[in-house]
């Protein structure tokens, strides 16, 4: 009778054996040789550290020429490492010797060279190292990375977080050419927004004069970051970004509205509060929120009835806040007879402790000029519907 | 008989031969990955994200069910995490025990009046709890429908951020872990919808104050054999088919997800015996429906720390269970299977779930069945069935080294020598007896689904909050359901 196993190519079967047993040599081999040099290396990285800290002061101010250290890669690697690092905490005073110590050097030259010239990984690191030196100089490389079609995506991204780290107004400007041309589309967004308000942090007005000939989700994520940044000199730009027929970008107006001057930015940010897309009214309410002026409890009142419950949260909680008005705004949100907005406001009195001092207020009131016996009622009723949380959602709930 | 048992040598030895292609395919596929992915690390600064005003606020849910023994310990760890906006909702799920109490007394709880809307549908929710000293911190209490998913779904309900991430409450976060995994998913081109997270085993780890000081292999070859289990899962498994956008699960343990989809899809099934991977098959199907350009990513550094069962009878039915959920989910996403709006997930990804995970236990009893039919009858070639066993266990052993491989030259957990060479000879120990007793738990599994035995019974661990010389104290009994941190 023929085997059973006459059907498999044992000499396939034999050849397997030899191959995993050879994998597995390998692999246990690569596993302990790497431990075991990485083991040494961090013993000497850690002594060669130790020995360049040392001297660290003559080091930055050259008295220890730079071709002493410079001539080990190594050590060289260590000194830019610790140079890099100082860099990203010094102080204005403090940066300005450190990057005389990069240029003198001719670690900067180098990274440079490496920027423009080499592949891969090596690229990515001295990408992203080069924008760890703040040095304006290193701004062209890494904008020539970034619009470097024929680079990988890796690439890239390196130079826009090199940029971010450069935290120089000047790196904003390639981000946003690029984005305005449609270069950085399918890139994500966080890291571009992160290395845009780095860069812009002291220069909002940069993205405010690139938004008009913005368009689409570049215009979004321009405006988003505005939205961040947003000082109160950039009150016209916003005025106009208010009436945006993109949603995210009125939302962002109306994030960035807050920062400006109550005069101007209340207004719109009432109109804001009306919008049709519940993020606009959303963000519109925070920011009324955050400004100095009487008439927003009108609009957070309307927003506290709105349809979604965001809205009517975020809403409460500005209202909540407005301590020496609680009284007056409980007896407005009685009467709208909406129980959804009575129900957030003293969900929000609640959570910021303000709920026992309003009863007691109320219950020690003498001129009962709130009508407190009816507030209180209220008040009592509302957080009674609250003791037991509701088992289904109501109709009213809207996404 | 004879040419059935040929016949059935060749099927056999070619599933053989196209699942170990498989897992060799996925193994060089994750060392790529995982290299990709050191080397993106070396330029993300996450100091900087922590501090962004781009980074979205997180809800933390933890659900909890008997866990008096370690929750406030937990709930201190949770509260240190770095992450700039942060809410933490423990869902108290019906325990019997005094979890609520020592919360109360740890966070000075009180009742609190707010809103709860019961968007997805869950077992009474009795009441809320604020913490005076901890406002990022809410209690729901609720009783149990004793289920794992019922109870993020309450949390799901209550929390308030657009992404929300599910920890179980035995688990230990490590403190950059949020930014870690946020940052995982906010670098990713694609429309990053869910991610899950690394789970590690902290069994044999040291503890001081709710965090890890010491991370060592546990003592237990047991639990040592799980170690080389979960690397092999997530290192290779999870990193490479999140590579190519086919993530079949996040773990229970440690997961995050956009709020509003988990919304639209009705949120965790409460009915699901593995409500993880449930979900996440759930969120490929609802997303390819839509039409939506999406990604469920795999953030390998995010790093969750999950005791796991101590003793095989505990393991038994914690495989027995996962196998039971995986059966679950398949059978009811069939239709999913060779259908062109599913694409890769319906074509590539289901089918394997199908051939190389749930039927493996069936294929590999077929194996050992035809040897011995074929001995019986005379028919089997001593030496080629001997060749034959022993390519498979150096090739088996070989991808658990490539497991072990892959941690060395990226996250490099187990510093220490003598770890680092047991995992290795554990490595050539795992096959016998412990993968025969797996077997066994699996097809267990399938026959108790089949039989529609859905109970779970008690899983016994070590304890988390131990120092190493107490760890072989025993812990109070833990909800079942928050041991989902499938391997």
């Amino acid at each position: 009778m023929a085997s059973a196993f006459d059907a498999l190519p044992a000499q396939l079967v034999l050849q397997g054996i030899v191959a995993s047993a050879l994998a597995i040599a390998l692999l246990i081999a690569f596993i302990v040789l790497r431990r075991w040099y990485r083991g040494r290396y961090f013993q000497r990285l850690n002594r060669s550290t130790l020995e360049v800290r040392r001297q660290w002061s003559d080091i930055v101010s050259g008295a220890v020429p730079p071709q002493n250290w410079r001539a080990s890669p190594f050590t060289s690697s260590i000194v830019e490492s610790i140079l890099l690092d100082s860099i990203e905490v010094a102080p204005p005073q403090e940066l300005q010797q450190l990057l005389h110590c990069l240029r003198a050097s001719g670690l900067l030259d180098e990274r440079i060279h490496q920027a423009r010239h080499c592949k891969g990984w090596n690229r990515r690191v001295a990408l992203v190292a080069l924008g760890r030196t703040r040095a304006p100089e290193a701004v062209p490389a890494l904008a020539e990375a970034l619009s470097d079609a024929a680079s990988d995506p890796e690439t890239r991204m390196a130079a826009i977080r090199g940029l971010g780290r450069s935290a120089l107004p000047e790196a904003a400007i390639p981000i946003i050419e690029g984005l305005l041309s449609g270069e950085l589309a399918g890139f994500p967004d966080f890291p571009i927004k992160n290395a845009l308000a780095s860069c812009c942090r002291s220069q909002a007005k940069l993205l405010a004069t690139y938004l008009p000939s913005s368009s689409g989700p570049a215009r979004e994520l321009l405006a988003r970051v505005l939205g961040e940044l947003a000082s109160p000199e950039l009150g016209d730009e916003l005025l106009v970004l208010a009436t945006d027929p993109l949603p995210e970008v009125r939302a962002s107006a109306a994030r960035a509205l807050a920062h400006a001057d109550p005069d101007l930015a209340f207004p719109t940010l009432s109109v804001l509060a009306n919008d049709p897309e519940w993020f606009v009214r959303l963000r519109a309410v925070v920011a009324v929120g955050f400004l100095e002026d009487k008439r927003k409890i009108r609009v957070l009142l309307r927003a506290v009835c709105d349809l979604n419950r965001h809205v009517r949260r975020r809403a409460a909680t500005v209202l909540a806040k407005m301590e020496p008005n609680l009284q007056e705004i409980l007896a407005k949100i009685v009467a709208t007879e909406d129980r959804y907005a009575l129900q957030a406001f003293i969900s929000e009195l609640d959570r910021s402790g303000r709920f026992e001092a309003v009863v007691k207020a109320l219950e020690s009131q003498a001129d009962r000029r709130f009508a407190a016996p009816i507030l209180l009622h209220s008040l009592e009723r509302g957080k009674a519907s609250l003791e037991t949380p509701a088992q289904s959602a109501p109709q009213k709930v809207a996404p | 008989m004879s040419a059935l048992i040929q016949f059935l040598t060749a099927l056999l030895f070619l599933y053989y031969l196209a699942s170990n292609v498989i897992y060799l395919f996925l193994l060089v596929t994750a060392i790529h990955q995982s290299r990709s992915h050191q080397q993106r690390l070396g330029s993300i600064r996450l100091e900087n994200l922590s501090q962004s005003s781009f980074t979205p606020p997180i809800s933390l849910v933890v659900p909890a069910h008997n866990e008096a023994g370690s929750i406030v310990q937990s709930l201190n760890s949770l509260l240190t995490l770095d992450y700039p906006s942060l809410e933490i909702i423990l869902v108290n799920d019906g325990s019997t025990d005094d979890s609520l109490e020592r919360m109360a007394q740890a966070y000075e709880l009180v009742p609190a009046h707010l809103l709860y809307v019961a968007e997805i549908p869950t077992a009474r929710v009795k009441r809320l709890y604020r913490s005076l000293r901890q406002p990022r911190l809410l209690v729901v209490d609720k009783d149990s429908a004793g289920n794992k998913a019922d109870a993020v779904n309450a949390g799901l309900n209550v929390c308030s951020s657009p992404f929300v991430c599910v920890v179980d409450a035995d688990s230990l976060l490590e403190r950059d872990s949020l930014t870690r995994i946020v940052s995982g998913i906010f670098s990713d081109p694609g429309c990053a919808v869910a991610a899950g997270g690394i789970v590690r085993i902290l069994n044999g780890c040291s503890l001081a104050d709710g965090r890890l000081q010491d991370v060592r292999l546990p003592r237990r070859p047991v639990e040592v054999l799980q170690v080389i289990e979960y690397l092999r899962a997530f290192l290779v498994g999870r990193e490479a088919w999140a590579f190519f956008n086919m993530l079949p699960i996040i773990s229970g343990a440690f997961g995050i997800f956009r709020r509003d989809l988990v919304l639209r899809i009705g949120g965790f099934r409460a009915q699901a015996i593995g409500e993880d991977i449930d979900l996440v098959v759930r969120l490929h199907r609802y997303l390819r429906e839509q039409g939506t350009d999406y990604r469920i990513s795999f953030v390998p550094d995010p790093t969750c720390w999950t005791e796991v069962p101590s003793d095989l009878k505990s393991l038994a039915r914690q495989r027995a269970r996962w196998q039971q959920g995986l059966l679950d989910t398949l059978w009811r996403n069939r239709d999913m299977l060779f259908r062109r709006p599913y694409g890769r997930i319906g074509l590539l990804l289901l089918p394997y779930l199908w051939l190389f995970e749930l039927l493996e236990p069936v294929m590999e009893l077929a194996g050992y069945l035809t040897i011995t039919a074929a001995a019986l009858m005379g028919s089997l070639s001593l030496t080629l069935a001997f060749q034959f066993l022993l390519f498979g266990y150096a090739f088996a052993t070989a991808l658990s080294v490539g497991g072990v491989l892959l941690e060395e030259i990226t996250y490099r957990r187990y510093g220490n020598w003598r770890d680092v060479l047991r995992l290795l000879v554990f490595c050539f120990l795992e096959h016998f007896p412990y993968r025969q007793l797996n077997l066994l738990w699996r097809l267990q599994g399938m026959w108790r689904y089949l039989r529609r035995d859905t109970s779970w019974g008690e899983l016994k661990k070590a304890g988390m909050v131990k120092s190493p010389t107490a760890a072989s104290a025993e812990s109070p009994p833990s909800q079942p359901a928050a041991t989902t941190a499938r391997g």
